[in-house]
């Protein structure tokens, strides 16, 4: 079993080994070159609006006309306000649920879509469909599934509970939209753990099998150690796109009933429709902090343990 | 005319000065965007271009996103045609707009419907904007299902419990309700409830005076001022279909056609929608009754469009031309004839629709409210409160989040 584990992270020994040799020689300027046009359209697409809307974060801008400096008020009030807070707990509650759902559901496709079962190829096609259909597209079928397929089936079948509707309920139109986006999302997690599962060589099950592991031995000692990298990627990735949640919830709920799912995202973009630009921007200028600290967090729990 | 006339020749004299020296048409660049009226306003402006060629207009149909960048860019159109709500008051406050107050058609508007638009903005000394169409919204009621038990339009809030009661006996929906779009909630429920026993112009400079003071010791508040009527609307909303929670707009213009309730708290955007099912079904339109005096009987208005011309732009004059082109009678009655508003000229006819008919007095004699949702700040989340209120949640318990939101944006703005 040592031996294995070792053995196992095949996709970082040799790209160990490429880069070794690559100190050695002078590089090429022209690779500079190729670098350029993306460097020059990411740094004016991405880090010089961010940096302008920090600049604003500091003002009382409503976006046009005049705008003075008011220092850090537009944090210290943030900080107070209700509203966003209730949002950031709502977007972090609802992306650690819908990561656990996503992971899970994925993980379980994959180990079935990676054994041996008729249709294979077929049903792989099936589960990636939603990949390719937009958010809002999908957002807008499942609201009319909820509010009129869903109670139309519960009064046919008698089962109050669902002859109202999810989207209705203050408590937990929360859940239908974990279950959409997971929806949504479950075709792109599904995608890394087959192909994590397909890296795991065949002869390790056979010696597991050889040395009398039963099924589920075999899936909780070698099947989930052997593809650990790949859940640590989907599950930087997957948090990462949840906390800017953003279609799904506007096609769903917008944002209600009330406030109830109201998301971080959303709550910044009413800065630019409700003339609250500068206070709206430190929002977003606090988010983007939030995120980092996040990503190093999840780095530094991540480093040396060969997985990304 | 003459005034208006020598603007134009000058303009083109100055042209004709520093330009290529083609001495053609003076071009203006015209915005508007509200969808349903594009092919009418697109024969006016034919109309115009055809009738003289010192001035072209150019229509600009590009929403009020674009027309605001354009602002920001120092690139804003020369005359826009626009709903008059909190974005576009914007630039009445900041003074980016010119004063349209010495053009014939200014001397020409009701009087008592400056207040209306003073609400959202003011720049001292000037007449920033002109009122172009007024939409005029109430309860929505169909006549077949009154006449069918009997019922007269009430005047009172009892008379409306009573009527709702008798309908609901007989097995009617009284009221239906779309609460999915948080909007339908705030425009009709709160609105109406609000309206229709607060003073709205009263209530809001009253709030604006306290500003960040606004909160359980405060003179004014939404939670002292607006909880009864809100209880009220409370009342009202256990009339409603069952599945209210789970419809929309569309869901609520279909069942309304297909009779599926007698009353209906919509503006009159819905009757053509309703049409498109129903086109014969008798509709009718009175006041919602929230006390138990017919003398504070009032409807709800807004200023759905309002002309503008902005400072930065550099055909001043010709666009002057074109918007005294825009209030002549003709043009501007034609235009609110067919999109079911009411012209804000002291000498116009009301729109001849029977549907709006329950309104007119009303508007005729100023008893006419704007919204309370769309005199708070958009920045606050008023919609989705009142569709909080909708579902269930303590009126109290809103209306103080909403006192405190006031408070906040008051010390931070």
């Amino acid at each position: 079993m040592s031996t294995l584990t070792t053995a196992t992270p095949g996709v970082a020994a040799p790209d160990a080994a490429r880069r070794a040799p690559r100190g050695a020689r002078r590089t090429e300027p022209i690779y500079y070159l190729f670098l350029l046009p993306s460097l020059v359209l990411f740094t004016l697409a991405i880090p010089v609006p961010a940096l302008v809307g920090i600049f604003f974060s500091f003002t009382n801008s409503v976006g046009i006309g005049d705008w003075n400096f008011i220092g850090l008020t537009n944090y210290a009030v943030a900080f107070r306000d209700p509203a966003i807070w209730q949002s950031y707990l709502f977007t972090f509650g609802f992306a650690l649920v819908t990561v656990l759902v996503v992971n899970v559901a994925a993980f379980l496709l994959a180990v079935g879509l990676t054994s041996r079962i008729r249709l294979k190829v077929g049903l792989r096609a099936v589960y990636v469909i939603p990949m390719v259909v937009s958010g809002i597209i999908i957002a807008y079928v499942f609201s009319y599934l909820f509010s009129n397929s869903l109670p139309a089936a519960g009064e046919a079948l008698g089962i109050p509970f669902l002859s109202t509707s999810l989207l209705a309920n203050p408590d937990l139109a929360w859940v239908a939209i974990v279950l959409v986006t997971a929806w949504q999302a479950v075709p792109g997690t599904l995608l890394i753990y087959i192909a994590g599962l397909l890296a795991i060589p065949g002869d390790v099950y056979e010696a597991a099998e050889i040395d009398g592991a039963t099924p589920a031995q075999r899936l909780t000692r070698i099947t989930l150690p052997l593809v650990a990298g790949y859940v640590v990627i989907n599950v930087i990735l997957g948090f990462k796109n949840f906390l800017n949640a953003y279609d799904i919830i506007v096609g769903l709920t917008n944002g209600g009933p009330g406030t109830a799912t109201r998301s971080i995202a959303m709550t910044i973009i009413t800065g630019f429709n409700g003339g609250d630009y500068a206070y709206q921007m430190a929002n977003a200028t606090i988010f983007f902090v939030v995120t980092v600290l996040i990503a190093f967090l999840q780095l530094s729990v991540t480093r040396g343990r060969n997985a990304l | 005319m003459t005034g208006g006339a020598l603007g134009i020749t000058l303009t083109a004299g100055l042209l004709v000065g520093c330009g290529p020296g083609d001495g053609g048409p003076e071009d203006v660049r015209f915005t508007f965007s509200k969808r349903e009226a594009i092919p009418y306003m697109t024969q006016v402006v034919d109309d115009y271009n055809a009738s003289q060629d010192a001035v072209r207009v150019e229509l600009d149909t590009s929403g009020v996103d674009v027309v605001s960048a354009s602002f920001v860019r120092g690139n804003p159109p020369d005359l826009m045609l626009a709903n008059y709500n909190h974005e576009v008051a914007r630039f009445v406050d900041r003074c980016t707009l010119t004063d349209l107050g010495d053009t014939r058609a200014a001397s020409r508007i009701r009087p008592d419907l400056q207040p209306l638009m003073d609400q959202y903005g003011r720049c001292e000394g000037r007449t920033s904007a002109l009122p172009y169409s007024v939409m005029a919204a109430s309860v929505i009621y169909n006549k077949e299902i009154f006449a069918e038990h009997h019922l007269e339009v009430p005047q009172t809030w009892s008379e409306l419990i009573e009527v709702a009661d008798t309908l609901e006996q007989a097995g009617e929906t009284p009221f239906y309700g779309t609460f999915k779009d948080d909007w339908t909630v705030a425009q009709g429920w709160f609105d109406y409830a609000v309206g229709g026993q607060v003073d709205t112009l009263d209530f809001f400079d009253r709030l604006a005076a306290e500003g960040a003071d606004v909160g359980p010791r405060s003179a004014v508040s939404f939670e002292k001022d607006l909880a009864g009527p809100l209880e009220q609307m409370t009342q009202l909303a256990g009339y409603v279909n069952d599945d209210a929670a789970s419809r929309g707009y569309g869901d609520g213009n279909l069942a309304f056609a297909q009779g599926g309730a007698a009353m209906y708290l919509q503006g009159p955007w819905a009757f053509s929608e309703i049409a498109k099912t129903a086109p014969d079904l008798e509709l009718g339109t009175f006041p919602l009754p929230m006390t138990e005096d017919p003398a504070d009987l009032k409807v709800r208005v807004n200023v759905d469009l309002a002309a503008i011309v902005p400072e930065g732009s550099h055909h001043q004059d010709a666009a002057r031309d074109f918007l005294e082109y825009l209030y002549r009678p003709e043009v501007i009655e034609g235009y609110n004839e067919s999109q079911l508003g009411y012209t804000p000229t002291a000498d116009a006819p009301p729109p001849s629709d029977p549907r709006l008919a329950g309104m007119t007095d009303y508007y005729d004699d100023g008893k006419v409210y704007q919204g309370a949702s769309v005199l708070v700040p958009k920045t606050i989340p008023v919609m989705p409160y009142t569709q909080g209120i909708a579902f269930g949640e303590d009126v109290d318990d809103v209306m103080r989040t909403l006192d405190e939101d006031w408070a906040r944006l008051a010390r931070r703005q």
